[in-house]
Formats: C-alpha cells, sequence, structure tokens
C-alpha cells in the first residue's frame, strides 16, 4: 500500500470536496429557488461534465489550463506556477469532474423541499442566504449528505483526469487510483488486489459509518 | 408483431455475420498508429485479406491476450511483452510461411526497430533540441512515457542514466502513459521537451508544430519491436501472411519513412 497516494487521495478529496460544497450549495439553491429558462440551461451545464470521457475532459483541461491560452497563463501568472502536473492543477479538475455529483442531490433535495414552507419564509422576510441556510439545507439533510458523499467518493475514484493533467509524481499529483492502475498495468496482480481491497474496506467502513450518524440524526430530527 | 420482427432482425444478423468474412484481429502497439493504417490498407489489396488492428499500450494488449481477447495477432513495441505470451503458451513465434525468416519458435519475431527522440514545440522559448538541451536549467519539465511498462519510456530512462541526468532531471520529470501521451503533455506547452518515439514526431500534427532529435543509439537498449502469433487463431495462415507482408522489403522502407528502422 502506497500510504503517500493514500493521504494525497484523502487531501485532494476533501479539498475539492469542500470548494464543489461552496460551489453547488449556492448553485441547485439558485436553480431550485430562482425563475427564468436560463436556469435550465445553468443545471445542463453544471450536470455536463458527465457526458466527456474522463481522460478526453483532462485532456481539453491540460490545454486549457496550459500555457498556450491567455486563460492558462493568467492564473500561472496568479499562482506562480503553471496549473497542469500540479496538486492544484487536480483540484482544479476534480472539481469540474465531480460538480454533477455534487449539484444533482443538492437540486432533488431542494426540490422536494415543501414550497408553502418556503413560501411562508419569504413572506415572513428571510432573504436567500436565510432560506438556504434556516430551511433548505436543514430539511434536505440527507441530499448534502449524499452530495458530500458521491463528491467525495467520486474524486477519490477519479483516474482519467489525473492520468491526463497529473503527470504522475510522487507526492503531488500520484493518487492512490493512479498506483492501483500501474500495479494493474505492471502485472502485479497480488499489489493491486491488496490495494483496491484496502480501499474497497475503509470506505466501505467510512460509509457504514457516516450512514450511520446521519440515520440517528434523522430519527431524533423527526421525534 | 414484434415477435416475428425480432425473429427478421435475428436472421438479418446471422445472415450478415455469416457473409461477412472475419476480419484478421490484430493487436497492435500504440506506437504503431500513426504508421500502420496505410499498410492494413495495402496488405488487404495484395492479399484479399482483411485486418482490422486494435491500437493499445503493450502492456494492456498483453493482459487482454492473456484473459482471452480474440486477436490473431499482436505487434508490441518490445519484445518482453511478447515473449510474456510464449512463455505462457498463449502465442508463438513460428517460422514464417515462404522462408524469408528463419525465427525461433519460442521468441518473438523482430519486425522493425524503434528510435527515441527528444521533441520541442517550435515556439517553446528554448535552445532546439539536443543533448544540451536536456543538460540546460531553462528545461523545467521533460516528459516521459511510463518507464515501468512503455518501451519508450524505459529507453528514455536508460539514456538519461547513460547521460548521468536522471537524479537532475528526475523531479523535472512527468510520466505519461504512453508515448502519444507525452507528446501532447508538451504539444499543449504544458512540459517543454518530452522523450517520444520518431514515429510520434513524424506525424503531420507534430512535425508541423515542432522539431526533434534524434537520441543517439548507443545511449538506450535497442528498442525491438516483436510480433507474435496468438496460439488460439483460427487464422494461422493469413496471420503469417501479414508477418511476411511487414517483412517484405517494400513495406519495411515505408516502415522507415514513418520513423521504424527497418530490421531488413
Amino acid at each position: 500500500m502506497d500510504w503517500q497516494a493514500f493521504a494525497l487521495s484523502l487531501r485532494l478529496a476533501t479539498v475539492t470536496t469542500a470548494i464543489l460544497l461552496a460551489i453547488a450549495v449556492p448553485l441547485a439553491a439558485l436553480i431550485v429557488l430562482g425563475r427564468g429558462r436560463w436556469l435550465a440551461a445553468v443545471e445542463a451545464l453544471a450536470t455536463l461534465p458527465m457526458v466527456l470521457p474522463p481522460t478526453v475532459l483532462g485532456f481539453f483541461l491540460l490545454v486549457l489550463l496550459g500555457p498556450r491560452t491567455a486563460f492558462g497563463r493568467g492564473i500561472a501568472a496568479m499562482l506562480g506556477h503553471p496549473l497542469a502536473f500540479s496538486f492544484d492543477g487536480l483540484v482544479v479538475g476534480s472539481v469540474i469532474y465531480s460538480l454533477p455529483f455534487a449539484v444533482q442531490p443538492l437540486v432533488a433535495g431542494f426540490a422536494s423541499v415543501d414550497t408553502a414552507l418556503v413560501d411562508a419564509a419569504r413572506l415572513l422576510g428571510a432573504g436567500p442566504v436565510r432560506l438556504v441556510s434556516s430551511i433548505l439545507l436543514p430539511l434536505a439533510r440527507r441530499s448534502l449528505l449524499a452530495a458530500v458523499v458521491l463528491s467525495f467518493l467520486h474524486t477519490i475514484g477519479e483516474f482519467g483526469v489525473v492520468l491526463m493533467l497529473g503527470g504522475d509524481i510522487p507526492g503531488a499529483t500520484r493518487t492512490l487510483s493512479i498506483v492501483l492502475y500501474d500495479q494493474v498495468e505492471n502485472f502485479d496482480y497480488a499489489a493491486a488486489g491488496h490495494t483496491a481491497l484496502l480501499l474497497l474496506g475503509l470506505s466501505a467502513l467510512a460509509l457504514a459509518a457516516v450512514y450511520a450518524t446521519s440515520q440517528k440524526r434523522g430519527r431524533a430530527g423527526s421525534a | 408483431m414484434p415477435k416475428q420482427f425480432l425473429a427478421a432482425l435475428f436472421a438479418c444478423l446471422s445472415l450478415a455475420s455469416l457473409n461477412a468474412q472475419t476480419p484478421l484481429r490484430v493487436a497492435a502497439a500504440a506506437d504503431l498508429e500513426p504508421v500502420l493504417p496505410p499498410i492494413l490498407v495495402q496488405f488487404e489489396s495484395s492479399t484479399g485479406i482483411h485486418a482490422e488492428a486494435t491500437y493499445q499500450s503493450s502492456a494492456t494488449l498483453t493482459a487482454q491476450i492473456e484473459n482471452g481477447a480474440p486477436f490473431d495477432v499482436f505487434l508490441s513495441a518490445d519484445l518482453g511483452f511478447p515473449k510474456r505470451l510464449i512463455d505462457a503458451g498463449l502465442a508463438d513465434g513460428k517460422a514464417v510461411a515462404n522462408g524469408m525468416d528463419v525465427t525461433h519458435e519460442n521468441f518473438p519475431i523482430t519486425y522493425a526497430r524503434g528510435t527515441l527522440v527528444l521533441w520541442s514545440r517550435k515556439d517553446a522559448q528554448l535552445p532546439p533540441p539536443s543533448l544540451d538541451l536536456l543538460r540546460s536549467p531553462a528545461l523545467k519539465r521533460l516528459a516521459i512515457a511510463n518507464p515501468d511498462r512503455a518501451p519508450y519510456g524505459r529507453a528514455a530512462v536508460a539514456a538519461l542514466h547513460r547521460l548521468d541526468l536522471y537524479d537532475a532531471l528526475k523531479p523535472r520529470l512527468v510520466t505519461a502513459e504512453n508515448i502519444a501521451q507525452a507528446a501532447q503533455f508538451v504539444d499543449s506547452a504544458n512540459a517543454d521537451a518530452g522523450l517520444i518515439s520518431l514515429t510520434s514526431a513524424l506525424t503531420p500534427r507534430l512535425s508541423a508544430d515542432g522539431s526533434y532529435f534524434v537520441i543517439p543509439r548507443d545511449l538506450y537498449p535497442p528498442i525491438e519491436q516483436g510480433a507474435v502469433i496468438v496460439s488460439n487463431t483460427k487464422q494461422r495462415a493469413a496471420a503469417h501472411k501479414l508477418l511476411d507482408f511487414l517483412l517484405s522489403p517494400a513495406v519495411q522502407a515505408e516502415l522507415a519513412k514513418s520513423g521504424l528502422t527497418p530490421v531488413k
């Protein structure tokens, strides 16, 4: 087991999930609470990363973030280093790649909240921030949890984008999924088996723990 | 009605598969992608045998053949992977049909040798590719293919070791899955230069964007590309014809134009 890669994957998934929540909660609220046809276009756009094969998405990002575009040069000037082949680059790639997995559960959760409650809160003078923090998020807890879990796991298992954008640098861009792929491609099936088994085992434990706590909270809340 | 429709559809499908001659399935290393398609067209027009190629890394193709992928011929980018299949009893390098080549049954047939080049974009703010570029501190990122399994990646690391540059360059290496991806790293200007195959450097896209320097051959062990016939094939005669064709002077000359060194 490559613990350095394991730690890197955890760090990448944590940072990505935090950023995704900061983006996806307001975006989902906008899609559900807002009016206008353009919101359908926003939702479509936020779902689009699922369509592209991940390596192709990674290739487009490699080109977009590279020094041959003004955008890429601007980011490199801001950060002081190019994005490709760096941890920051993987974060950008992962946020785009996992965006649908954060937005979709939240949109579904927010949309299932009783509109009477939302209208009542509005009449009582709640602004959009209050609406989201006091009404939508508490009532759509399970969806929030689903968004966190899916974003996190999708980033842990992310492969194509990292392969394209990462450059396989130990400690910076060599994630556990890359190590696992390398082990398989190098015919090191025993090591691959161990890595995969450990990853699956740890994930199962973590997921069970998360779901167990959330169920308790759910019962306490409804009582 | 739907039942009749399905029956008719099924009949059409089975007729279609009866009529179509099964193509010769070729598992080909990724570095052959720019080279092989026109050769397979010529092969069909001169023998009437339709061959279809699947391009993947040699490692992936080897794993697929080990697990029963229905290929007839495997054209690897090295000798190690086909040898692995021979040792497992899944492939052989039996002598080519019309006595053109005396090959050993237990060894892959070398059909070409690869050439390692240093490639960079013309608009990179760097000196043109040369061994001096590898020593230059201006070279911030050097792309190579995965040395664990990509033959050109292995050759690249061997050459860097021979030049005593490996330790100095190690922090600046970015590793790509294969040669094509290493070329993409450089062509998108995310890496300054790359050690790639001459076959890639000679593709229209890359020869328009950049220039290359041939790494001296004494700096790395030869990249011998080996072919084997998959033992389960039902088209052994056709497979032999393809290997004969690959080793014929005309096709060998064509390989040379695409960046592979002929073995004849």
